[in-house]
């Protein structure tokens, strides 16, 4: 049970002036219950992949396939496809438009045929998830704060129950806690089997989050594995646009100097190897 | 899918070539008198020879002709349109009937020539766009515009303002693609059933992009007076349009070929 994305490309314009590759030969494996990041600046392709995990994008080349469902021949199946995967675009709060928030919400429900006295409950269960509380439900959405707009945006995906949620750049705008809040709500969903694609630019936060880390760079995959792996991996190497987090960066400088202290992002982890160091 | 990924509406695609690098004041008159020459059009011949001319500047453009005749998607139901009210509910001599609809001679010429006309007339606009830089466009438009500033035209206001509406025209159908896909990503169907069906699972793609186009406008205007934007008055220019004897060739060239299809519509409306 997974989404696999093998070797794909996709050119936007293909046979005009304007023809792009974005992507380029990728390939990823997203399992339930995994967390995978795909990292990369802007440009690198990030957008366009998340789109071809629920098929709004096929492959110029190459094969999607979601629960062994290949995307390309099974047309047919695309709704399906997409039900499964939920997608949470970059700001998704620009797609709301219904005039409560319970409509909002429920708009996905009805869309993919929930019976009518289910979700009242789909919607509950999906604002308590999101971190709203009930007393939401009749508000505009329209008159919420930015960050609320969001949590009801997301909150419409996951009334839909999805096996896999990917989410473009879900913490862009938002401050340190709100960060910290909804990558909690993504780790209990992780934790419930549902498999987490979080496409961002941002390694430091990847890293500390992620079981798997994939970089793009230039529409291709340069590196694919755990966040230990990225970052041994970035320390041998530079990867265009990709900037080292602080930690990982200083821990590095400190083995490059003969300390015996481990790669990793994780700042108490590397005060405890310095203190051994230095015998305290 | 791309969901709007054929529409080339308002569209600049940079090639280099000579028809880029001509002065946008002559490509706006050529442009101009094109329109004239085709809107005054009404013989198939003549509407060939047009073609042909659109084809040559195509060429000379660089711009796969695939592209340049996109650019009439948008208004393709309006030609059709235009021709069967045209093709039906002409006068004339009947060709055939069916039930109460009959085809008629004169019906079948308007239709071609109604539909042949605004074709024409949206695709040589579209080269234009195609060709010419906002910017470029705005700053001949203003140029063209100036000398009924005396008179109390806002010229350059008038300029800016279709610039910005040119500018936003390929922003507003990314705005819509992507929120296009954020709903289908809900499970929304925006493709099946009937006419009013489709209007109606429209309304989460139209009242986002409402709130986005009024959030943008109020957003840009608020950046361009923090940048002390007051109207042209004082404005200098990085750019200064200059006027090059190529241009005088193109816009001269245009304007005989225009003098001469006019001249030959008429004589053959005459036989």
């Amino acid at each position: 049970m997974s989404i696999v994305i093998d070797n794909i490309t996709h050119i936007y314009h293909r046979g005009t002036p304007l023809e792009t590759v974005a992507l380029s030969g990728v390939s990823l494996v997203v399992d339930r219950g995994e967390w995978v990041s795909v990292v990369g600046h802007t440009g690198s392709g990030k957008s366009t992949l998340a789109q071809h995990m629920n098929a709004l994008l096929l492959p110029t080349e190459g094969h999607v396939s979601v629960d062994g469902v290949g995307v390309e021949e099974n047309r047919a199946r695309l709704r399906e496809i997409r039900r499964k995967v939920g997608l949470v675009f970059q700001y998704p709060e620009q797609q709301i438009f219904e005039e409560t928030v319970f409509e909002e919400i429920a708009f996905g429900p009805k869309n993919w045929g929930v019976p009518g006295d289910e979700i009242p409950e789909r919607v509950t269960e999906a604002l308590s998830l999101a971190g709203l509380g009930e007393t939401f439900k009749e508000l505009s959405p329209f008159h919420l704060s930015g960050g609320e707009k969001r949590r009801v945006a997301i909150a419409s995906v996951l009334a839909v129950r999805p096996d896999y949620l990917v989410l473009d750049e879900p913490t862009a705008g938002l401050d340190a806690s709100g960060k910290r809040e909804l990558c909690d709500l993504l780790h209990g969903l992780k934790q419930k089997g549902t498999g987490i694609v979080h496409i961002t630019h941002d390694l430091e936060l990847a890293v500390s989050v992620s079981d798997r880390i994939l970089v793009l760079t230039g529409g291709k995959s340069r590196l694919w594995g755990t966040p230990g792996v990225i970052l041994e991996e970035l320390t041998e190497r530079e990867v265009p646009g990709l900037v080292m987090p602080p930690v990982p960066l200083f821990s590095g400088r400190l083995r490059e100097l003969g300390m015996d202290v481990p790669v990793t992002w994780n700042a108490e982890t590397l005060v405890g190897a310095i203190e051994r160091c230095v015998g305290k | 899918m791309r969901f709007l990924n054929h529409l080339t509406l308002g569209q600049y695609v940079p090639t280099g070539s000579v028809v880029h690098k001509t002065d946008p004041r002559a490509k706006i008159l050529a442009t101009l008198s094109i329109l004239t020459g085709v809107f005054l059009a009404d013989q198939w011949q003549v509407f060939a020879l047009w073609a042909a001319f659109l084809t040559i500047v195509v060429v000379m453009s660089r711009l796969p002709l695939s592209m340049v005749l996109r650019t009439a998607r948008p208004v393709i139901f309006l030609v059709v349109f235009t021709a069967v009210i045209h093709l039906l509910f002409s006068q004339g001599t009947p060709i055939f009937r069916f039930g109460i609809l009959k085809v008629t001679e004169e019906g079948l010429r308007m239709a071609f020539k109604m539909g042949s006309r605004l074709f024409l007339l949206v695709i040589f606009a579209g080269t234009l766009t195609l060709t010419t830089s906002p910017t470029e466009l705005a700053d001949g438009l203003e140029h063209l515009l100036s000398p009924l500033k005396p008179l109390g035209f806002p010229a350059h206001e008038m300029a800016m303002m279709m610039t910005i509406a040119i500018r936003f025209i390929p922003t507003l159908l990314d705005e819509t693609d992507r929120i296009m896909k954020a709903q289908l990503a809900r499970g929304a169907d925006l493709d099946s059933g009937g006419i009013i069906k489709r209007l109606r699972a429209f309304i989460p793609v139209l009242v986002p992009l409402f709130v986005i186009v009024f959030q943008r406008a109020e957003e840009l205007a608020i950046a361009m007076e923090s940048r002390n934007y007051k109207g042209g008055a004082g404005r200098t220019r990085m750019n200064p349009l200059v006027w090059r004897s190529r241009d005088s060739v193109a816009f001269l060239t245009v304007l005989v070929v225009t003098v001469f299809l006019v001249f030959l519509n008429s004589r053959m409306s005459l036989v």
